[in-house]
């Protein structure tokens, strides 16, 4: 049921303008990002290359893309629990033979593949090239998965300020909030501490330069585990007023 | 008849308010049971524990012999469930969305183009298959709440406020339709209009504020109340002094509306009166209706 929800939650999603305008608009951008660091790469004498193609790409096009999933995706989440008991469409879930980590799980794979789609995209950017130069697929591949488990964590942090309230735009709130604030905790945070650990980029940044390390794979899915169990705690809390 | 639903000591706080209060209900097959209220009465939060979309305070709710606290996914494929907003996802078409519903409800693949289309034809939605939901009109789309509600032939069906934006037409079919279903089924609705419970339900349950004043039959027997006319004016209280009599109520100059004690019958009174020499020349027997019902048991005057 779980994977039949989860189709239903992206078809559903698929229907409206929202996700058309929001992967257009991507498309657009980092097929910006993508001709232009192209052309510095192009533009800069092969001497003074201390990286290669892929490593400018992972960095400038992958670093775009994880920007536009930071703002994309508490758009998404909010429709998924906060709108839906604005407009009561929840009943339908509420009342049919599903237990809540259902509900959840499908609503989280239904925005997933979404995110899927999205994170093609950069890696496709970047393909294209294969024809002409040389491309480190491994760093490319470990840059779409840091790119996959970025948008993860950030659904299922939008996907729990979406349990919170019934007000979108609140929820829509309190996910930029805390998304912001994790995108800065290594600003001035002394490395290694704990509060350093919580911000994504450095995660992040080691994916974006080919290096797959289990910390990193890791702080995404522990964080991950911790957002879907409190807004699973808040769909039974919620039954249970 | 088993009973298709029941509720021991049900309620519900929130907070420290007591929302609802202990309520034992008993729906069985063939039974339109409908919950009447003002407006904050309960109705709503009741309709939302019996379905499971809110767990109770307090009580047990089984439904054809599920624990529903204990065994909800199990219970829950026994309800329909229409609430007064209908859960609708307005960017699909009808069809979509009815097959959504089908399968959500635990249908198998096979009978969910079956189960979709009797769904449309009960409802009246054979034309609008493929239209948005969010284009139908507002009493289409209640609709096609109903058709959800009832896709996956479930033995316990709940409606809050069912005909609530349709026109007079819509409104006949509908109660039609809440009939044919509770033939095989039983029907749970809520209102607070007084006949859209008196036009479609047996038995009534009359909240207020969040307690049981009143359950039972529409119209109950024992409840049975005359017209008296006399010609000569009596008080109220000479009235109430007859053996026969267990309460009157002045209508207009001569008129009362007299409720007999236990164990008189219409000819005692008669004799009474005719013994008084008050002048008997009307006695009718007068069928407490549903607003009378309503307004003694919200001011007191039922048990």
């Amino acid at each position: 049921m779980t994977a039949y929800l989860a189709w239903m939650e992206w078809r559903r999603l698929m229907r409206t303008p929202l996700a058309w305008t929001v992967l257009g608009l991507s498309l657009c951008l980092l097929s910006w990002q993508f001709l232009a660091t192209l052309e510095i790469f192009s533009g800069m004498q092969p001497s003074n290359r201390s990286l290669g193609l892929s490593h400018h790409l992972g960095l400038q096009l992958f670093g775009l893309a994880s920007v536009l999933i930071l703002i994309i995706t508490p758009i998404l989440t909010i429709r998924s629990f906060s709108e839906a008991f604005r407009n009561g469409s929840y009943a339908l879930l509420s009342s049919a033979p599903l237990a809540n980590i259902t509900i959840l799980s499908g609503k989280f794979l239904g925005i997933l593949i979404f995110q899927l789609l999205f994170t093609l995209m950069p890696l496709l950017l970047c393909l294209s090239l294969c024809i002409g130069t040389e491309l480190d697929y491994g760093l490319l591949l470990a840059a779409s998965l840091g790119l996959f488990l970025l948008s993860a964590l950030f659904t299922a942090i939008g996907l729990y300020f979406s349990t919170l309230n019934e007000n979108p735009g609140i929820a829509a709130a309190g996910s930029y909030g805390l998304l912001l604030l994790i995108s800065l905790l290594d600003q001035n945070t002394e490395s290694g501490s704990f509060i350093h650990w919580l911000a994504w980029p450095s995660h992040y940044l080691d994916l974006q330069l080919g290096l797959v390390r289990i910390s990193d794979l890791a702080y995404f899915l522990i964080l991950m585990s911790l957002f879907l169990g409190l807004a699973l705690y808040r769909l039974d809390k919620r039954r249970s007023g | 008849m088993p009973e298709l639903l029941t509720t021991t000591q049900l309620s519900r706080h929130f907070g420290g308010t007591a929302v609802v209060q202990p309520i034992d209900l008993q729906l069985r097959q063939g039974d339109i049971l409908g919950l009447l209220g003002p407006n904050g009465a309960g109705k709503s939060t009741i309709m939302r524990m019996l379905c499971g979309d809110l767990a109770p305070s307090g009580g047990r709710i089984n439904i054809c012999g599920e624990d529903l606290l204990k065994r909800s996914i199990h219970a829950k494929r026994f309800i329909g469930y229409l609430p007064e907003r209908p859960p609708l996802h307005r960017e699909q078409t009808v069809d979509e969305f009815l097959w959504d519903c089908a399968h959500l409800r635990g249908l198998k693949r096979n009978q969910v183009q079956q189960a979709r289309e009797q769904a449309k034809q009960r409802c009246g939605l054979e034309q609008t298959g493929r239209r948005l939901i969010r284009k139908l009109s507002k009493g289409f789309q209640q609709r096609v709440g109903l058709a959800q509600a009832i896709i996956h032939n479930p033995r316990v069906i709940i409606l809050d406020e069912p005909t609530d934006g349709l026109d007079p037409v819509q409104i006949r079919q509908v109660r039609e339709l809440i009939q044919e279903l509770a033939q095989h089924r039983g029907v749970i609705l809520s209102s607070h209009i007084l006949p859209e419970i008196e036009a479609s339900c047996n038995r009534v349950t009359i909240l207020q504020q969040g307690k049981s004043v009143y359950s039972g039959e529409i119209t109950p027997p024992q409840q049975t109340c005359y017209r008296v006319g006399l010609e000569q004016q009596q008080a109220v209280e000479a009235i109430t002094e007859l053996n026969a009599v267990a309460a009157a109520e002045q209508l207009h100059t001569d008129s009362y509306r007299i409720t007999l004690a236990t164990g008189y019958q219409a000819s005692d009174l008669s004799q009474q009166i005719v013994a008084r020499g008050w002048g008997l020349v009307e006695l009718k027997a007068e069928r407490l209706s549903l607003e009378q019902l309503y307004i003694q048991a919200t001011t007191g005057g039922l048990s």
